[in-house]
């Protein structure tokens, strides 16, 4: 049993992939080359997919269109129509998220099992919210806001400027962290056959749900912020 | 280390809650599609945010649970 247990914290703790060798070292978490791999992933297929495409599309345009289109409804449906230069960042981090989550599918580790970049996400997430209520608003208007719907509402929502991100932050490391721990134990009890099974809800289902659920809180937040105040 | 174990095991009892709600809200939301089948598409989308909300609170244990383990061995 304790060998069973060491080898799960063996698995948990975020490992060092190589270092840099500048500066005394500067170290390269394995989150970090994993991040690269699907931006190359991403990179090289968006290349590919939209290298010949054609007026009646066919084959594999055919579905990458409809995958677009479904994406860009779901945000706009959101969003209202101010929001549509929104989408091509929305849309990139449903894409990374996603597939990050879904990674753990061909034996790699999800780099959103490392709360550093979970945390990186949701702050961004927030800073995009809050930019995008500056764009829209003008600053004047911006500032107001953390004033409505009364003045006495002003520390609660400069406490949510907080709660928000660490929230959505939790909420995906919890996630992706917890279907990792099961996994791992799975794999460590029975290596055969039945992590394959429970592979594809905890790392399918469950990751792609998580990643809908990040971007689809993240467009909530933000048609909130982009709203006029009648 | 015992004491450790059952305080882990008593942080992840939020899950008994997140349980509860998410099975009132799916129960509420098979309801409403049975008495309204063109509406689904809205109620899926509603049920989906409340149940991620409603699982926050199980993560949240489940974190803290994780984090008493590796933090206070």
């Amino acid at each position: 049993m304790g060998n069973l247990a060491d080898r799960l914290m063996e698995e948990l703790e975020c490992r060092t992939s190589f270092t840099i060798p500048i500066f005394g070292g500067i170290p390269v978490p394995e989150s970090c080359v994993m991040t690269w791999f699907i931006m190359a992933v991403l990179v090289i297929g968006s290349i590919i997919f939209t290298k010949r495409m054609k007026v009646v599309p066919t084959g594999f345009q055919c579905l990458v269109e409809s995958f677009v289109l479904w994406m860009d409804n779901f945000f706009l449906e959101i969003l209202g129509s101010k929001g549509k230069k929104y989408l091509p960042i929305l849309e990139t981090l449903l894409l990374y998220i996603g597939i990050s989550n879904i990674i753990g599918l061909v034996g790699l580790r999800p780099p959103t099992k490392d709360l550093g970049v979970t945390a990186t996400l949701a702050i961004f997430a927030i800073l995009l919210i809050q930019f995008s209520g500056i764009r829209e608003k003008g600053v004047k208007k911006w500032l107001h806001s953390f004033c409505e719907p009364m003045a006495f509402m002003l520390p609660i929502n400069i406490m949510e400027l907080v709660i928000k991100p660490l929230s959505l932050c939790m909420r995906l490391f919890g996630n992706v962290l917890g279907a990792f721990v099961i996994m791992e134990l799975l794999k460590l009890v029975v290596p055969v056959g039945v992590p394959l099974v429970f592979s594809f809800y905890f790392d399918v289902f469950d990751g792609a749900i998580q990643a809908y659920v990040f971007v689809f809180l993240t467009s909530l937040f933000m048609s909130e912020a982009i709203e006029e105040a009648e | 280390m015992g004491l450790l174990a059952i305080g882990a095991g008593l942080a992840v009892l939020t899950g008994i809650g997140a349980g509860i709600g998410i099975g009132i809200a799916t129960s509420k939301a098979a309801e409403a599609i049975a008495r309204q089948p063109e509406a689904k598409g809205d109620i899926n989308k509603a049920l989906l945010l409340g149940c991620a909300l409603a699982e926050a609170t199980a993560i949240y244990g489940f974190v803290i649970a994780l984090l008493i383990i590796l933090l206070l061995k």
